[in-house]
């Protein structure tokens, strides 16, 4: 570590944490906010996911190594952690600390895609088919039971199987195409209860077409499933490219991802355990701080507590 | 729950069977190359191999022609011929899936018996310290990598503290099939640490959800009605509250299919057990494409028949129900 | 009934259902067997055989488990000397002799039984010599016995060699690469099915012991014939175990679940394994090779040349590119050495570290690159030459740790160079078939020594293994010529100076990257006594270990 990246390191926690106190003093004047970070852990959440986005995106500037280069075979493999080494190093001398910055780039980079995609999809399904009803509604509803039937992990399988070389990308797509299902379920339900509510009929009676009442009245008040999902939906697309990658059918070497520095790291697992125990802690700390976030907005959105 | 209900349910589940099917079809013939590879064939199968398969699976004949050939196929539970296992893979599936539902069922049993008990406490003991500790373990544990914590506990309880055996379904010496009550506490055995790993992370979520449902189900009327007219503590929490909650649960038991399926395909690998999702991961190591969609269509037959089966179970569990006939008006929460 | 169940707490329910689980696993089954012959060996294996019959896989394992269930007609002795005959061991063969320079006698014991009872006749040893060199049967081992005419029966016990031409290993090659088969089971399968025979999942041999069971994925048991009638094997029982994954196998080993694990491979697991309290570890001399295979055939069409590796001064500069005794460092400590050239430590009248090989010289790679029109024109770290970036494939197969690291650490050597590597991981079995049919660029291969160089190197490294173990269709007529002169010299003193400049002809054309040769180092329980390798299989001896009496622990007690 030089002194440039230790400056940064800092500076990426210190801002964390900065914006985190000034997003909790700007919300003090509203219900939903106070309600939001009602519970600690959701504001630890909430920085800790912040400081993990700064990192992935300042990744050159933070990262002392080259995450692939393999900086001594002989004497640096399996190295413990030091002051150069922060985390150590792996069974090919690689830097972990620049991996696990680099690797949340991958993991990051493709959790939120693939939760982006798979929400969008589902949000505009889920919408269409609990608006208009009737058969759309069914159709679209059979097509979500069928492509719930098929677990997920089994269509990435046989995708790998049949393209041979299929690239990465190819694979996120499709992560995102098969995760939408259950988002589509959840917002169906509530523009189904919302259709109903007094705002909407207004609309309607004001002569707003359809497209618009959908999108400008009904949706914003759907937030709150359509922002649960989002943030699980980041921490299950994470969850599935470490196991894919763990597997072997992820990203290739050398490129670092959370899921296949555990599986590096497995065969050294008595001798350098550290090589597995920092890239599985750091995904456990992502998908906590996305639960904890999730559990605030729930309780920030919940129809419940709104006063009467 | 009536029969007319009942039907409907299961002539909605064979659809969806049905569909997946050819879903999987479609799937096949839009992936590039190697005809003959995908009928049992290999990748590299030579010309007269591939017309013995050609002739058996039409491969030469227009495309409707091979679907309804494929369909006829697998209504006689012909799925194709493994060249990685040399044998019908429906014999090598066959061979996996009691191994696969051990693992699964006892992971649900575990899920089930512990996060309802974890989340009921928490419940009772809201927002005080018991509460708050196990809330952040349920959050941590919630968030692990499955394939890590399987790592982690081979290393403490099978090689450190020699509790469980180091992977595998069986002891080889003394129980190779397991044929008397000994070989079946054999099988327990073997069968806790992956269990607990696919468990322990199914519990969490169970713990947080049934929190939150015991709580909603606490802050309602006819509950606090209920405290009001003094009746005992201990009956308003098991009578009431967990009754509903128990309901939720079952309805969140049908999502429990999938996520044990994905999470048996990691599972197995670590631990070296024959299940069908060790099955599957092989398979694509070795391109056995008959193999790896035929595990993905039974993967789909379990899981569809898990969703009626808990239908059905909420059907019986809540009277409210069966008046309705609309089965999609249950909302499922993440 | 719901709400009754419930009313008893669920944490006391769990709590009874543990403890009936406890009770009944605490009852152990105690077996009656007692005495000299008892014994059960797991053995805690990573991969799975494609198939036990013996002429259509080379794989080590299936190598291992045959020897117990097939006997070859002689075997070498633990000299491993392979000239003449004197220093091999009867087995099949009773006695044997010369009826002239080209023919050469077997009589069968008669004591040989099949194990369904019938007797082992010399129609056997005729129908195995015409299945192994059959084509349809393909067999990796025809090439090894094309010098071998013909075998016929002159009546039930005789079995007749008639070779093609003189040489000293005439006896080692009748011998050595066939383990006969019964011919009244074999005979009425087609040739072109045997690969995937049934016979091959449920084989009858003649060997000292049985089959019992294979379950796929999980294990191959076999049990001691007690009428072998060269002597009762020791142990009972021996289990091959499968599980996927080296670190786990070694973690069974470790906790008391396995008793064998032949090869240890990584420093790391030495280490436990001495540590571990019921475990001796034994080194025996290394018979494996490993190399980085340059395909010098094109993958789409193997009569095209291959667009980079059908240049020898590309190889070349490929191979200097590697430094070859870091990696091995990094790797294996000091568990292995570099080869040099195509062989392991097992041939040590010729393995010589001196033998001349290409140095470790990035600078004069660079150069030869250079001189080759393979710079980088375009700026991104890769050279290329009219539009195509020097880029490669290199293929491993899952089960091994160790080459899957080798292919990263030579991914990170050859980036510091420019070329650009690709690693792709796939299962052994498919790595197998397209190392086998040459669809691939650059592969990590292992290949183990015979005895004999003249059967090994010539089979893996000369035309006429095209289609076989020469998966990269490397071809130099001066080398066949020397390998050839070599095969024929009378004594190991007149070969060695022969085999040596055509190792070092071959290495002068870099058909591959010679990454490491293996110590073996085994972890064995210490209850076992008289634990001998034989260095090239080291499952050959197995009948002779024995468990004494008194050492006996549970899991050898039980009766099958």
């Amino acid at each position: 570590m030089t002194l440039g990246t230790w400056l940064a390191l800092v500076v990426a926690l210190v801002v964390a944490a900065e914006a985190v106190r000034a997003l909790r003093h700007r919300g003090l004047r509203s219900e939903r906010w106070r309600r939001f970070f009602r519970q600690r852990t959701t504001s630890w959440g909430l920085g800790i996911l912040t400081f993990l986005v700064i990192v992935a995106l300042a990744a050159p500037l933070i990262a002392p190594f080259d995450p692939n280069k393999q900086l001594d075979i002989i004497h640096l493999k399996n190295y413990p952690p030091s002051w150069t080494f922060l985390l150590g190093t792996d069974y090919l001398s690689r830097d972990l600390w620049s991996r696990v910055v680099y690797g949340a780039r991958v993991s990051l980079g493709i959790g939120a895609l693939g939760a982006l995609m798979a929400v969008s999809l589902g949000t505009l399904v889920g919408a269409v088919a609990g608006y208009y009803q009737r058969w759309i509604d069914a159709v679209l509803m059979r097509g979500v039971d069928v492509g719930l039937a098929l677990p997920r992990i089994f269509i990435l399988l046989m995708a790998v199987a049949l393209w041979d070389g299929l690239p990465f990308a190819a694979l996120v797509i499709t992560i995102g195409l098969t995760s939408w299902f259950g988002t589509s379920r959840l917002v169906r339900a509530e523009v189904l209860s919302l259709r109903q509510r007094d705002f909407v009929v207004a609309a309607h009676a004001l002569g707003a077409d359809t497209r618009r009442v959908i999108f400008r009245h009904v949706l914003p008040n759907a937030a709150a499933p359509i922002i649960v999902s989002a943030a699980l939906g980041v921490g299950n697309v994470l969850l599935l490219e470490a196991s894919l990658s763990f597997l072997g059918i992820g990203i290739k070497p050398p490129g670092a991802s959370w899921g296949n520095m555990i599986a590096d790291g497995a065969s050294s697992i008595y001798t350098a355990p550290w090589s597995t125990l920092f890239p599985g802690l750091a995904i456990s700390l992502v998908v906590m701080s996305l639960n904890a976030v999730a559990d605030g907005v729930r309780d920030a959105l919940d129809p419940r507590e709104e006063p009467a | 729950m009536t029969a007319a209900w009942l039907l409907r349910r299961l002539v909605a589940s064979v659809a969806i069977i049905f569909a997946v099917v050819t879903f999987v079809f479609i799937l096949i013939h839009l992936a590039p190359g190697r005809p003959c590879s995908h009928f049992g064939g290999g990748e590299y199968v030579d010309q007269i191999e591939c017309n013995r398969l050609s002739a058996q699976f039409g491969l030469d004949k227009p495309i409707p022609e091979q679907y309804w050939l494929y369909l006829i196929a697998l209504a006689h539970g012909n799925l194709g011929y493994s060249f990685s296992l040399h044998r019908p893979v429906r014999d090598a599936i066959a061979d996996t899936i009691p191994f696969t539902l051990q693992l699964a069922g006892a992971a649900l049993a575990l899920d089930f018996l512990l996060g309802l008990a974890l989340g009921i406490y928490q419940a009772v003991r809201v927002n005080r310290l018991p509460d708050i500790v196990i809330g952040n373990v349920t959050l941590f544990i919630y968030s692990l990598p499955t394939f890590w914590l399987a790592l982690l506990l081979l290393l403490i309880f099978g090689e450190k503290l020699r509790w469980f055996p180091v992977g595998g379904p069986n002891n080889p010496v003394l129980c190779p099939l397991v044929d008397s009550l000994y070989c079946v506490a054999d099988r327990l055995w073997h069968l806790v640490l992956p269990a607990a790993t696919l468990g322990m992370v199914g519990a969490a979520g169970t713990a947080r959800f049934q929190r939150a449902a015991m709580l909603e189900v606490a802050a309602q009327d006819f509950v606090r009605t209920a405290r009001a007219k003094g009746v005992p503590e201990r009956r308003v929490v098991l009578q009431h509250q967990l009754r509903n909650a128990l309901l939720s649960f079952i309805t969140r038991f049908g999502l429990a299919f999938p996520f044990l399926l994905t999470g048996a395909v990691l599972i197995e690998t670590i631990y070296a057990w024959p299940g069908m999702g060790r099955l599957a991961f092989d398979a694509i190591l070795s391109r056995d494409y008959p193999l790896v969609t035929a595990t993905a269509l039974t993967a789909s037959v379990v899981v569809v028949a898990g969703n009626l089966l808990a239908d059905i179970l909420l059907g019986i569990a809540d009277p409210r129900l069966r008046v309705r006939a609309d089965p999609d008006a249950h909302v499922l929460t993440a | 009934m719901l709400s009754a169940m419930l009313r008893r707490s669920s944490p006391q329910l769990s709590v009874f259902i543990v403890l009936v689980v406890a009770v009944l696993a605490s009852c152990e089954r105690r077996g009656g067997c007692t005495g000299a012959n008892c014994g059960t060996l797991i053995d805690a294996q990573v991969a799975e055989p494609s198939t036990l019959l013996p002429p259509s896989t080379e794989e080590i394992v299936a190598n291992d488990v045959g020897e117990q269930l097939f006997l070859k007609l002689a075997d070498v002795g633990m000299s491993q000397n392979t000239l003449g005959d004197e220093d091999f061991q009867p087995l099949l063969a009773q006695k044997w002799e010369w009826d002239g320079p080209l023919t050469l006698v077997f009589h069968l014991d008669p004591r040989a039984r099949w194990h369904d009872g019938q007797p082992v006749t010399a129609a056997d040893v005729e129908f195995t010599f015409n299945a192994y060199t059959d084509s349809a049967v393909a067999s990796p081992f025809r090439p090894k016995l094309r010098r071998i005419a013909s075998v016929t029966q002159r009546d039930s016990l005789t079995a007749v060699f008639r070779f093609r031409e003189r040489y000293p290993e005439m006896f080692y090659d009748a011998v050595y690469h066939m383990r006969i088969l019964p011919a009244h089971l074999l005979r009425p399968v087609p040739r072109d099915q045997w690969r995937t025979a049934q016979f091959g999942r449920q084989p009858v041999g003649d060997g000292p012991y049985r089959f019992v069971r294979w379950q796929t994925a999980q294990s191959i048991e076999l049990v001691a014939d007690s009428t072998f009638f060269l002597g009762r094997p020791g142990i009972r029982r021996l289990i091959w175990r499968f599980t996927p994954n080296l670190l786990v196998a070694v973690q069974q080993v470790i906790a008391d679940q396995a008793d064998i694990r032949e090869q240890l491979v990584t420093p790391e697991n030495v280490e436990r394994c001495r540590a571990a309290k019921q475990l001796a570890v034994y080194t025996y001399v290394g018979n494996v090779y490993t190399y980085l295979s340059f395909n010098l055939r094109s993958q789409a069409d193997s009569t095209l040349p291959h667009p980079i590796f059908s240049d020898r001064d590309v190889r070349r500069a490929l191979v200097m590119a590697v430094d070859r005794a870091s990696l091995l460092k990094s790797a294996l400590g000091d568990l292995a050495k570099v080869p040099p050239g195509p062989t392991s430590e097992l041939l040590s009248w010729i393995w010589d570290p001196d033998l001349r090989q290409l140095p470790y010289d990035t600078a004069q790679a660079g150069r030869i690159l250079n001189a080759k029109g393979w710079r980088d024109h375009d700026g991104d770290g890769v050279r290329d030459k009219d539009g195509q970036p020097l880029t490669f494939h290199i293929l491993v197969p899952t089960s091994s740790v160790l080459r899957r690291q080798y292919a990263r650490l030579l991914q990170e050597q050859y980036r510091g160079i420019g070329v650009h590597v690709e690693v792709d991981e796939l299962e052994p079995s498919v790595v197998g078939q397209r190392v086998g049919t040459g669809k691939y660029d650059g592969a990590i291969i292992s290949r183990s020594n015979d005895p004999s160089p003249s059967s090994g190197i010539a089979q893996t490294w000369t035309q006429a293994g095209f289609g076989g173990s020469n998966s990269g269709r490397y071809y130099n007529p001066a080398f066949e010529r020397l390998v050839d002169r070599a095969a024929t010299a009378t004594t190991r003193d007149r070969a060695r100076p022969l085999w040596r400049a055509a190792i070092e002809t071959l290495n002068a054309d870099a058909p591959a990257v010679f990454l490491y040769a293996l110590d073996n180092v085994a972890a064995v329980h210490k209850r076992v006594d008289n634990v001998q390798f034989r260095a090239d299989s080291w499952a050959s001896l197995l009948r002779t270990w024995r468990i004494p009496p008194d050492r006996l622990i549970d899991r050898d007690r039980v009766e099958p």
